[in-house]
């Protein structure tokens, strides 16, 4: 889609094609490129081990509730809760059912947050969570990827939002806070495993 | 959808959209399209709309062997590794139609105070899961004692002991519960 879409550009900026050519060329090729199913999954790898996608994050906090509100009212999430599990609250990115971007297998489901508040007087779940190894690695941020970003018009929304410590991040996003401190990066797709620390 | 691309081009043709830019958003926009209706691809009126993880930052004391665990544990690809501290890794749908990946690497110079939340572990999701395989690969690479689980759901501890844990789609799956 993207070599079309480049070529079609170039027509047109050469003058080769009209606006108007421009504009039914693309809309025709998107409409078309959606009716089949969109980009591709990455072919069957022939090893059993092969991560397709990241399933779930799971964020530890004090308040549970706090966060799962903050990501409601700033990425507009859903939150899914769990009556065997009082202390976890679940956020899909997109929604019920709904592919991934860019996936077009069955077995690749929705990625989403799971929020919890751990106990260390609770359950046994609880305790043998933190019964781990202490980490010497730490998931310093997490990046997500939002529809029709645009960083300037994003920081000012942030900002309406009350959202805390919004920053640029290099050309393609910005940085900010959640309720309890932790770094959050937006983006598009134009920051991605190519373009970032390129 | 035309509506859309008419004000692309005229972005574009007033400076304001670069060629890159415009490409890109094109691509982005018609994977949307592709992977929702129309319902999903309504602006919210407030607050952005979620398409997914766009990376996971991932500092710890080597990121050279974070990075080549990653790779031959979880067949990600590696990309802009200078040898100067960090390294991409990708994994999922391409880099730039909602691939997500990972980047490894050595603390800054200025790094991060802790916060009161924290990410304890990730999950990737596993296709065409083959348990029995998945196990023997674990064990191939020496891991057989630094992972555990079992039916469609499992965990390794990598070298700097983060939990990772991986999972099919019947077993982690949010709409599943």
């Amino acid at each position: 889609m993207k070599a079309f879409v480049a070529s079609k550009l170039d027509d047109y900026s050469k003058g080769k094609i009209s606006r108007r050519q421009l504009l039914e060329s693309l809309t025709v090729a998107a409409a078309a490129t959606a009716a089949t199913g969109g980009a591709q999954a990455a072919p069957a790898p022939n090893r059993a081990l092969k991560a397709a996608l990241v399933n779930h994050i799971s964020y530890q906090c004090p308040d549970l509730r706090r966060v799962a509100d903050w990501y409601s009212r700033v990425f507009n999430m859903e939150q899914v809760t769990y009556p065997s599990e009082p202390s976890q609250i679940g956020m899909p990115f997109g929604r019920r059912n709904q592919k991934p971007l860019g996936v077009t297998a069955n077995d690749v489901p929705t990625s989403y947050i799971v929020v919890r508040t751990r106990n260390p007087n609770g359950t046994a779940a609880d305790k043998g969570a933190l019964a781990r190894p202490a980490s010497r690695a730490v998931i310093e941020h997490v990046a997500y990827t939002v529809a029709d970003f645009d960083r300037d018009r994003a920081a000012a929304e942030l900002r309406a939002l009350g959202v805390q410590n919004v920053r640029n991040g290099g050309l393609y996003s910005l940085h900010m806070a959640d309720p309890f401190g932790f770094d959050i990066q937006l983006s598009g797709v134009a920051n991605n495993a190519i373009t970032d620390g390129a | 959808m035309e509506r859309f691309i008419d004000r692309l081009i005229d972005e574009f043709d007033s400076g304001k959209l670069g060629r890159r830019e415009f490409c890109e958003t094109m691509a982005l926009a018609t994977a949307v399209l592709a992977s929702g209706g129309a319902a999903a691809n309504a602006a919210p009126q407030r607050g952005f709309t979620m398409l997914g993880v766009n990376h996971i930052s991932y500092q710890c004391p080597d990121y050279r062997v974070a990075r080549d665990f990653y790779r031959d544990v979880f067949g990600m690809q590696v990309l802009n590794d200078k040898g100067m501290g960090r390294a991409n890794l990708a994994f999922g749908p391409a880099p730039d139609s909602g691939g997500n990946f990972l980047v490894v690497h050595n603390p800054g110079n200025n790094p991060r105070p802790p916060t009161q939340g924290l990410v304890d572990h990730i999950c990737f999701t596993v296709a065409n899961w083959n348990e029995p395989q998945i196990k023997a690969e674990l064990a191939a690479q020496g891991l057989a004692q630094r992972s555990r689980g079992g039916n469609g759901t499992m965990r390794v501890i990598d070298p700097f002991d983060f939990d990772v844990q991986f999972g099919n789609h019947i077993a982690e799956n949010i709409n599943e519960p």
